[in-house]
């Protein structure tokens, strides 16, 4: 089973990774907000979505009115 | 300009000459220096720029022409827009630095070309990424019905400004609600259009994905008017639509005849508070409708759509996160730092659900026009 997922040991390690600096007297302001979604993607992950549902973007043709 | 004064009855009286489209501004400035300290939804006023234009409309009468279908009507802009002359701070300290924008943004120029004056720029949380319009830079705009409350946000002094009366037309943007909130907690008229159909260039974005520019008023016609004004493709916006113009002034008159409207159920019935909730029954007994409906998923829709921006709007200010967090406004900086950890799984996921959450609506609205939620819980 996986472990519980703890956003203070997560955050500093993934601003790390994109070079953010994370000021100490913002962390657990930051760890707050991630937790926040780290909340609301829980359910949404464990929303199976069908294989054809796809984030591409779709090209609609406009009807040549724009300029 | 009287409180309740429709924008077509005011434009008409400066188009038929019965008063003048300078005077009108004269006193939308007025109303706005003796009325804006103490709800503090203006940034900037400007002044002379709108007294020349106003000059400009009555010289347009003058001559016989038609200053057009929003003459002499003031207006003010969340300041995302761009205004030429001005920076474009989107309610930051940090933006104050840039160069003062060269043009008009889009929907602030098809405004002015349909007669109506620009009289400023409006507050909003720092770059659209709050409810509650309590910017730490600028103050916090204050409900105009009780000042120790607040506007809404992030549209929060676009909202105040037309509730106030310093102006019966105003722009906002909303990504999750940035019209809707406010428009709700001051009780005036916000119109959200559906994502693409307003020209966003010249507009400082929050979550491209997701923005969308509105009015605001004191009334469905005074949206209707002002929207029609603002229809339109754009090439300078990838995303606006290229569709033909949609009038909506003329629909008005047909009322509710053959409109199929729904109440939400589910979701919006268990997640508002007791009063939102009941005026929304109010409002539909009033006006027969009976008919429920159940957006699919409406819960997950929202945490997709709070994962689509926190990512969105802390990629587009990762430089500035990086190099000057501290110039952030406390009340925005730890959100925009926690949306740069997002995980990449749920960023797709989230689009992902996205595009299957507007299949299962697209299918509803095959089968209803209208559907009643509280705009604000």
């Amino acid at each position: 089973m996986a472990e519980a997922f703890d956003p203070a040991e997560y955050a500093p390690i993934a601003a790390a990774a994109i070079a953010l600096p994370l000021p100490p007297e913002d962390l657990g302001g930051v760890i707050a907000a991630f937790a926040v979604l780290a909340r609301v993607a829980a359910p949404l992950m464990a929303f199976a979505l069908p294989e054809d549902i796809v984030a591409a973007a779709v090209f609609t043709p406009d009807d040549g009115s724009a300029s | 300009m009287s409180a309740g004064e429709s924008l077509c009855a005011l434009s008409a009286s400066v188009r038929k000459g019965e008063r003048s489209a300078f005077e009108t501004v004269e006193a939308a400035l007025a109303r706005i220096a003796a009325g804006d300290g103490a709800v503090n939804a203006f940034t900037a006023v400007t002044r002379e720029r709108a007294l020349v234009e106003a000059a400009a409309i009555d010289a347009t009468r003058a001559a016989g022409r038609d200053p057009g279908p929003l003459a002499g009507v003031p207006f003010a802009v969340k300041n995302l827009y761009d205004v030429a002359g001005l920076p474009t701070i989107a309610g930051s300290h940090i933006d104050r630095s840039r160069a003062p924008a060269v043009r008009d943004a889009a929907l602030v120029r098809r405004l002015s070309a349909a007669g109506a004056v620009l009289v400023g720029a409006l507050n909003m949380d720092e770059y659209a990424y709050g409810f509650s319009t309590e910017n730490t830079h600028y103050g916090p705009t204050r409900n105009p019905h009780d000042l120790a409350r607040v506007a809404g946000g992030s549209s929060g002094g676009a909202a105040a400004a037309v509730a106030a009366s310093l102006t019966p037309l105003t722009l906002g943007s909303d990504t999750n609600g940035s019209i809707r909130v406010p428009a709700a907690l001051c009780g005036v008229f916000g119109l959200r259009p559906t994502y693409g159909r307003l020209s966003r260039a010249g507009m400082r974005l929050f979550s491209a994905s997701l923005d969308a520019g509105g009015p605001f008023g004191r009334s469905a016609e005074d949206l209707a008017i002002a929207y029609d004004a603002l229809q339109g493709p754009d090439h300078e916006d990838p995303v606006c639509a290229g569709r033909a113009l949609e009038p909506t002034l003329p629909e008005l008159s047909k009322g509710l005849e053959g409109l199929r409207i729904a109440v939400a159920g589910g979701y919006f019935q268990s997640q508002g508070a007791p009063e939102a909730i009941g005026a929304v029954e109010r409002v539909a007994s009033a006006l027969g409708i009976s008919r429920r409906v159940e957006l699919p998923a409406a819960g997950l829709a929202r945490a997709a759509a709070m994962i689509v921006t926190s990512v969105e709007g802390a990629e587009l200010h990762l430089p500035d996160l990086i190099a000057r967090a501290g110039e952030f406004d406390p009340k925005t900086r730890a959100r925009f730092l926690a949306g740069a950890l997002t995980p990449g799984a749920w960023v797709s996921h989230a689009q992902r659900f996205r595009r299957w959450y507007c299949r299962e609506l697209t299918a509803l609205f095959r089968t209803v026009d209208v559907i009643m939620t509280p705009a604000a819980p």
